[in-house]
């Protein structure tokens, strides 16, 4: 049988993570000569020893400050991604709910639409102020933005699934005698599963990258509140390691969604 | 008269468009008893996909009544149906496709297990339950696309030119084994082909369809043995090359 190829091939595992691995050592070599060539002076580019040094010094619990500012900094990754989770779950619950509904009716989608693209369109920060009216400055608003971020792309993403199902299949099932129930639970919702899955890796992403704007107010004991807070005393290394943190942490969620994608779908394009 | 399992009386069929209705069936009556292998033949765009989608029931007839054992058509009562594509569900396994097809037929769940294993059987894959759907060939794809529709034990088994997209070898095979599926008497078949030789091959009756719109033009029973004789001697023999050139003349003189 004749060797297919889709359009572009994708690396083969041990070959992609060694180019990946050395982009970074690359990234990391042109960092240092910058900081080496004193273009900026070190209190505006730090080193990356430099941020290493307070990857250890802010892990250290017994370093006299409890870490940075009362908590370590694997204390603080928890915190913010108890909020990202909760944020995230709410927001993947609430798009998959809304999206099916969207995408199953019409009239639904003519209505909710506009309000979804809406909410899509704002900044989190900008809401971020009603929420903290509403709700106070514990958790709740925390939570409610990454959820209010989190929810519009899986909306979207699964109401253009559930529309772009195959009518084949739709068919084949009410051939079968299935009722309009069970073509739902049975057969739209499994067809749809990857493209809901890539709306769900886009909204885990904007809920990760929201998460500084959503610890802007009384979030100090999380990720983000650490970023906020050396940058109020121009602590540039610890701002990079924040942002270090979150942009790996990220791709690590991101690969085990797309793990789960991969796993739950395997179908996606043979079928 | 035998049972009749599908009845047709002044069936109509138009197709909505911006330039106006367009008649794409009839009108025609039609009886299928139990027992029957009727093959219905045509040329593209006779309205022979017409056809089965309004005896399926997907279609409602512009006029005219389709009766399935007596009571107006319903898909997924008291037929089965095998599309020119398998259809089978990629998020299943083959044995789960089969499992799903018991389950909406009401069997319990208990007795899913044997039957799926049943089914497989007597299209030849008894082994196969466990494989994912697009591991199998696509010969293997239809058998269990008809192991699926035959799941529910339909009384009538329509067919909308499942060989058509497989190879030569693969098809003769799968027509040797539909052949079989009248054998036992309660059951009826209606397969919709524009192969002359498939339709001859099948068939206990032959029902020859104009070009648009598709009205009989030919309705004649086919003698051929159905038993004690093999495929090759079939296909060999004088009775079936008289019998394939009455209905290719047939075909030839109704299309355009």
């Amino acid at each position: 049988m004749a060797e297919t190829r889709s359009a572009a091939r994708p690396l083969s595992g041990t070959h992609a993570v060694l180019v990946r691995l050395a982009a970074v050592a690359v990234l990391l070599a042109i960092w240092e000569l910058l900081v080496l060539a004193e273009f900026w002076p070190p209190a505006i580019l730090p080193g990356p020893a430099k941020v290493w040094e307070q990857l250890l010094a802010t892990s250290d619990a017994g370093n006299g400050q409890g870490g940075y500012a009362g908590s370590t900094l694997v204390e603080r990754l928890g915190v913010s991604l108890r909020r990202v989770g909760y944020g995230s779950a709410y927001g993947v619950l609430i798009g998959i709910g809304l999206g099916l509904v969207m995408g199953l009716v019409p009239v639904v989608r003519a209505i909710t639409e506009p309000f979804v693209t809406f909410l899509r369109a704002l900044p989190p920060l900008a809401y971020l102020s009603l929420l903290v009216i509403w709700f106070g400055i514990d958790e709740e608003p925390k939570v409610y933005l990454l959820m209010v971020a989190a929810f519009p792309p899986v909306a979207v993403a699964t109401a253009a699934a559930v529309t772009g199902v195959n009518k084949q299949y739709v068919e084949a099932a009410h051939a079968l005698g299935a009722n309009r129930a069970r073509v739902v639970t049975t057969v739209v919702l499994p067809a749809s599963a990857p493209e809901i899955l890539t709306g769900v890796r886009l909204a885990v992403g904007i809920a990760y990258s929201s998460v500084v704007a959503a610890e802007t107010v009384n979030g100090a004991d999380g990720i983000g509140g650490m970023v906020l807070n050396a940058q109020r005393y121009n602590q540039t290394s610890v701002v990079l390691l924040g942002l270090v943190v979150i942009g790996v942490t990220g791709l690590l969620i991101d690969s085990a969604i797309l793990a789960l994608q991969r796993s739950l779908s395997p179908w996606r394009g043979l079928a | 008269m035998g049972e009749a399992l599908a009845e047709l009386v002044g069936v109509e069929h138009s197709y909505r468009t911006k330039g106006g209705s367009v008649p794409a069936l009839g009108p025609l009556d039609l009886r299928v008893e139990a027992g029957e292998f009727v093959v219905v033949v045509g040329p593209s765009g006779s309205g022979k996909s017409t056809f089965l989608r309004v005896v399926s029931g997907f279609e409602h007839p512009t006029s005219g009544t389709v009766r399935l054992l007596g009571r107006p058509p319903v898909p997924g009562r008291d037929i089965g149906v095998v599309f020119q594509q398998p259809r089978l569900f990629p998020w299943q396994t083959v044995g789960d496709n089969i499992g799903t097809a018991l389950r909406w037929a009401g069997v319990p769940r208990a007795d899913r297990p044997q039957r799926i294993v049943e089914l497989l059987t007597q299209v030849g894959l008894g082994s196969l339950g466990p494989r994912r759907t697009w591991e199998i060939s696509g010969g293997q794809q239809q058998r269990v696309a008809i192991a699926r529709a035959l799941a529910a034990q339909p009384r009538l088994l329509l067919m909308d030119e499942p060989f058509a997209a497989l190879d030569a070898m693969t098809r003769e095979r799968l027509q040797e084994d539909v052949r079989t599926l009248t054998d036992e008497g309660s059951r009826g078949v209606v397969f919709v082909t524009h192969s002359v030789d498939e339709a001859v091959f099948l068939a206990s009756r032959i029902v020859v369809l104009t070009d648009r719109p598709g009205r009989i033009a030919l309705d004649l029973p086919v003698p051929l043995p159905r038993s004690g004789i093999t495929a090759d001697e079939l296909r060999g023999s004088a009775e079936y090359a008289a019998l394939r050139g009455e209905v290719a003349t047939a075909v030839r003189s109704v299309a355009v």
